[in-house]
């Protein structure tokens, strides 16, 4: 690592060999199930590619512990041990201390703890070693003399391996003065050559006083391509002669150390690998733009009103393709979810295993894909929900029996797109929410007077709710509520949602549903007096005009409207917001339906002004968190729109309700 | 070099086969080719003036050519010869079954 | 000064490899395994080319056996990228037509003096 350029190749290193690792380990886990030889062969690749880079980019610890792995994947891959439950245990160890090594590697602490030490120790002793073997057996000291005669004949195939005697010799040549004789015995008749086959042989002197093994590095390649003797020459006159070549330069290891310092600088900078297909179509629709683009420039030159047809028709592509390169440009941002997915395999094999349930994991759309920063923010709230699930959701083998199901649960994680959405699920066939239990809870928590009239929506809504859960709700409960509240504030800083279906000895469901994107939603624009809003395309279900005494007023002051024979709340805007001279009696506005969280409410609004893109900027990094608001953006005109977040518009309804 | 080139030498007999920029094996089967159809002809003048890059196997070919050529009494002679070709010829020992200026070569 | 083909499925290795030769002078197409290095080797004349053994879809092994068949590749030079322990596969390389190798761990200066060395 002799510069800050190779830095960056250090760092593309790390996050391979993690996602490597990733690759072992849900690979292990499939040889465990069952699995066929292939996985050993992945798996050793994977072993191996981590082993090579390490050493390169500077970790030699790394390198020597993978080596010791990939010794033992080497006995298995070729037949001399079989793969069984203790080394598939090792490896995963294994695994594990590599993990910890990378992380220490960004932390830029000493990579070998107490833990590698004592794994690396077993996966020697398992190869029936005492320590991991150091140095190789010493080199045999080359001899030595003043001179040397070389007898060098190629074998026929030996250029057209891309050997050239011509290389070689003049290789030779840097060790020192030469003397070269062809040998021109062996040629065939022109007409029988073959040009690809050599059939020249030399004879050379090298006077000069070099080591044997230097003139034999000469010829490493082709040791077995070619006749070859190296024998001291008897009567030498020593002449002077030119210093041997320089051997290879050594390893610059302070480079290497400063390489790792700008790597602790640079390890908090995160990047994205993009597939090339992705930057591809990126390249053809920058072209496609430069064209349109061309096209309308000549109107600078002369604008003849007849041509106006085409001006519209550049102008509409002009909007197409540049609509395209943003969905490429944000395209670049979304990662399969697979990643995510992968961790949790030795998850739920470790837990059930210390639990002692069975578990089969079922994994479905591992390919969808996320947001980057959504993906890396939601493996957190979902390590939450599948504990929970093993946890409390499944039941031991034997009750499991005793209902009636298979000893075996089944947890299943899926991801799909659903509308603008992507959905991810978690759900097992488990026991399904204790509503006593619950309500019980939330009543001695305060959080409700009584359970009577609430819906079991309703009731599986406790269990998110803040002050729900302390430590010893998971001892005493039955149901599930570990630290959920903090599982929907994750999700719901994702702009997101999440709820729970469950039904007694059947099962729960947690469906996380999330946006596509967090940097740039369709909204419509709604006007509410002088202020525009954005309300975001996905969560719209209908706008609708209501006539005068389709409003009801309830008890309390609350507004409620007939939609589709329910009846909705209706959220006033301008009130919410406190905003001047908008319009205020419900037949001279628009009332937009909307569903957030699960529930359905109508926003009370002006009008509609149009629909648009918006790109999402943060009001917390600018300005401080609103609620009911989740960002904002800036108009064609300049002027700022808050874009309303409606699963929090939602319950803040609820909230002011109950209050 | 170049300007040694007497017009008077250019009977109808002599063929001329200029060698390639880029010498080396995969351009060898056309020049083999070549090579073997002036085998024929009573006298051979080779251009080696252009060659950029060359190989033992180039190399190779034209020393099997001269000789075969001067065994059957043909004349081979060169045009000219860059300082690639020259000094490849030196380091592989076969200036003199080439015939090549060694002159060239330094 | 010549084009080379530099084939690994790791990104930090290839992007190491090529950023230390495209830093020499050096003309760099990059592939992630074999079979993409095949279709980038049908385009152009490379004067050398890199590749790393163990890689998914084709490794280098196969890859060089494949692109020995090819007349415009006969006589190029090949280097297998490898590691220390495996002398059975730089023989098997060897037997596949490689013309040498370069042994993991490397520095960018013990590359290029590699690739020096090949091209002379």
């Amino acid at each position: 690592m002799s510069n800050a350029g190779l830095a960056q190749f250090q760092q593309v290193f790390i996050e391979e060999s993690l996602e490597g690792l990733d690759t072992m380990e849900s690979s292990l886990l499939a040889l465990d199930e069952g699995g066929d030889g292939e996985l050993v062969h992945t798996i050793f690749r994977a072993a191996h590619s981590i082993k090579g880079g390490a050493a390169t980019f500077g970790f030699p610890e790394m390198a020597s512990f993978t080596h010791e792995a990939e010794s033992l994947l080497d006995e298995v891959r070729g037949g001399k041990r079989a793969i069984d439950k203790p080394i598939i245990e090792l490896m995963l160890r294994s695994v594990d201390c590599l993990r910890g090594m990378f992380d220490r590697a960004r932390a830029g602490e000493p990579l070998n703890d107490a833990t590698s030490d004592g794994v690396r120790g077993e996966l020697a002793a398992m190869m029936g070693r005492e320590a991991p073997a150091q140095a190789g057996p010493a080199r045999r000291a080359g001899d030595q003399a003043g001179a040397w005669m070389i007898q060098f004949k190629p074998h026929a195939g030996m250029l057209a391996s891309g050997n050239d005697p011509l290389r070689l010799i003049r290789e030779l040549a840097g060790l020192g003065e030469l003397v070269v004789e062809a040998d021109l015995s062996r040629l065939p008749a022109l007409a029988r050559l073959d040009p690809s086959e050599c059939h020249l042989g030399w004879s050379i002197e090298l006077k000069a006083p070099v080591r044997r093994e230097d003139i034999a590095a000469v010829f490493d390649w082709v040791e077995d391509e070619c006749d070859l003797s190296i024998e001291p020459k008897p009567t030498a006159v020593v002449t002077p002669a030119p210093a041997p070549a320089a051997a290879p330069a050594p390893a610059n290891i302070a480079d290497a150390a400063a390489a790792r310092g700008t790597r602790e600088a640079s390890a908090e900078s995160s990047s994205v690998r993009v597939a090339i297909d992705k930057i591809d179509s990126m390249i053809n629709l920058v072209g496609e733009l430069v064209i349109t683009q061309a096209m309308l420039d000549t109107f600078r030159e002369e604008f003849d009103p007849s041509r106006l047809p085409l001006l519209q028709q550049g102008l509409t592509q002009l909007a197409r393709h540049a609509r395209e390169l943003q969905e490429s440009v944000m395209g670049i941002r979304m990662l399969p979810i697979a990643s995510v997915f992968n961790r949790f395999p030795r998850l739920v094999r470790d837990l059930s295993q210390k639990l002692g349930k069975q578990v089969k994991l079922d994994l479905h759309g591992e390919q969808t894909e996320l947001d980057k920063t959504v993906l890396e923010k939601i493996g957190d709230p979902m390590v939450h929900l599948v504990r929970n699930a093993i946890d409390h959701g499944l039941e031991v083998p034997e009750k499991r029996r005793a209902a009636g199901k298979h000893e075996m649960g089944t947890l299943k994680l899926d991801a799909f797109h659903r509308g603008g959405n992507i959905v991810v699920e978690v759900s097992d066939d488990g026991a399904g929410l204790n509503r006593e239990a619950i309500v019980r809870k939330a009543v001695e928590r305060g959080l409700i007077k009584s359970g009577d009239g609430l819906s079991d929506e309703a009731v599986g809504d406790l269990i998110f709710q803040p002050g729900f859960s302390t430590a010893e709700v998971t001892t005493d409960l039955s149901g599930r509520g570990v630290g959920m509240d903090v599982v929907r504030r994750n999700v719901s800083d994702l702009g997101g949602s999440v709820v729970v279906r469950s039904k007694p000895a059947q099962g729960s469901v947690f469906t996380i549903t999330l946006p596509l994107t967090l940097a740039i939603i369709d909204g419509l624009t709604a006007a509410v007096g002088e202020e525009r809003y954005i309300v975001p395309l996905v969560s719209i279900i209908e706008s609708v005009q209501l006539k005068p005494d389709a409003l009801k007023t309830v008890a309390g002051g609350g507004e409620l409207f007939r939609f589709r024979g329910e009846y909705l709340p209706v959220l006033r805007l301008h009130e919410l917001f406190g905003c001047e001279g908008a319009k205020r009696t419900i037949e001279d506005g628009l009332l937009i339906v909307v569903e957030g969280d699960g529930s359905r409410v109508g926003l009370f609004v002006d009008g509609l002004v149009g629909q648009q893109q918006a790109v999402v900027k943060s009001l917390e990094a600018n300005y401080r968190r609103v609620q009911g608001v989740s960002g904002a953006t800036i108009l064609a005109d300049g002027s700022v729109a808050l874009i309303v977040d409606i699963a929090g518009l939602v319950r803040l309804h609820g909230r002011r309700k109950a209050a | 070099m170049g300007k040694k080139k007497p017009e008077h030498d250019r009977q109808p007999e002599t063929v001329e086969i200029g060698l390639p920029v880029d010498c080396r094996m995969a351009a060898q089967a056309a020049l083999l080719s070549d090579l073997l159809g002036a085998l024929d002809a009573p006298a051979t003048q080779l251009d080696g003036r252009a060659v950029e890059r060359v190989d033992t196997a180039a190399l190779q070919l034209l020393t099997l050519f001269r000789r075969e050529a001067l065994s059957r009494g043909r004349a081979v002679s060169w045009l000219g010869a860059s300082t690639t070709l020259c000094e490849a010829a030196d380091t592989l020992g076969l200036v003199q079954a080439l015939d090549l200026p060694v002159a060239a070569a330094a | 000064m010549a084009k080379i083909l530099a084939v690994d499925d790791s990104a930090s290795m290839r992007g190491m490899v090529a950023y230390t030769l495209r830093g020499a002078g050096h003309e760099v197409t990059e592939a992630e395994n074999g079979q993409l290095a095949l279709d980038a080797a049908a385009a152009g004349g490379f004067d050398l080319v890199l590749a790393d053994v163990n890689m998914p879809v084709m490794d280098g092994i196969s890859m060089v056996r494949e692109l020995r068949t090819r007349p415009a590749y006969k006589g190029v030079p090949i280097l297998m990228l490898t590691t220390e322990s495996h002398t059975d596969k730089k023989m098997e390389g060897k037997a596949a037509g490689a013309t040498g190798w370069l042994v993991k761990p490397f520095d960018p200066d013990q590359l290029l003096a590699t690739v020096k060395r090949v091209l002379g």
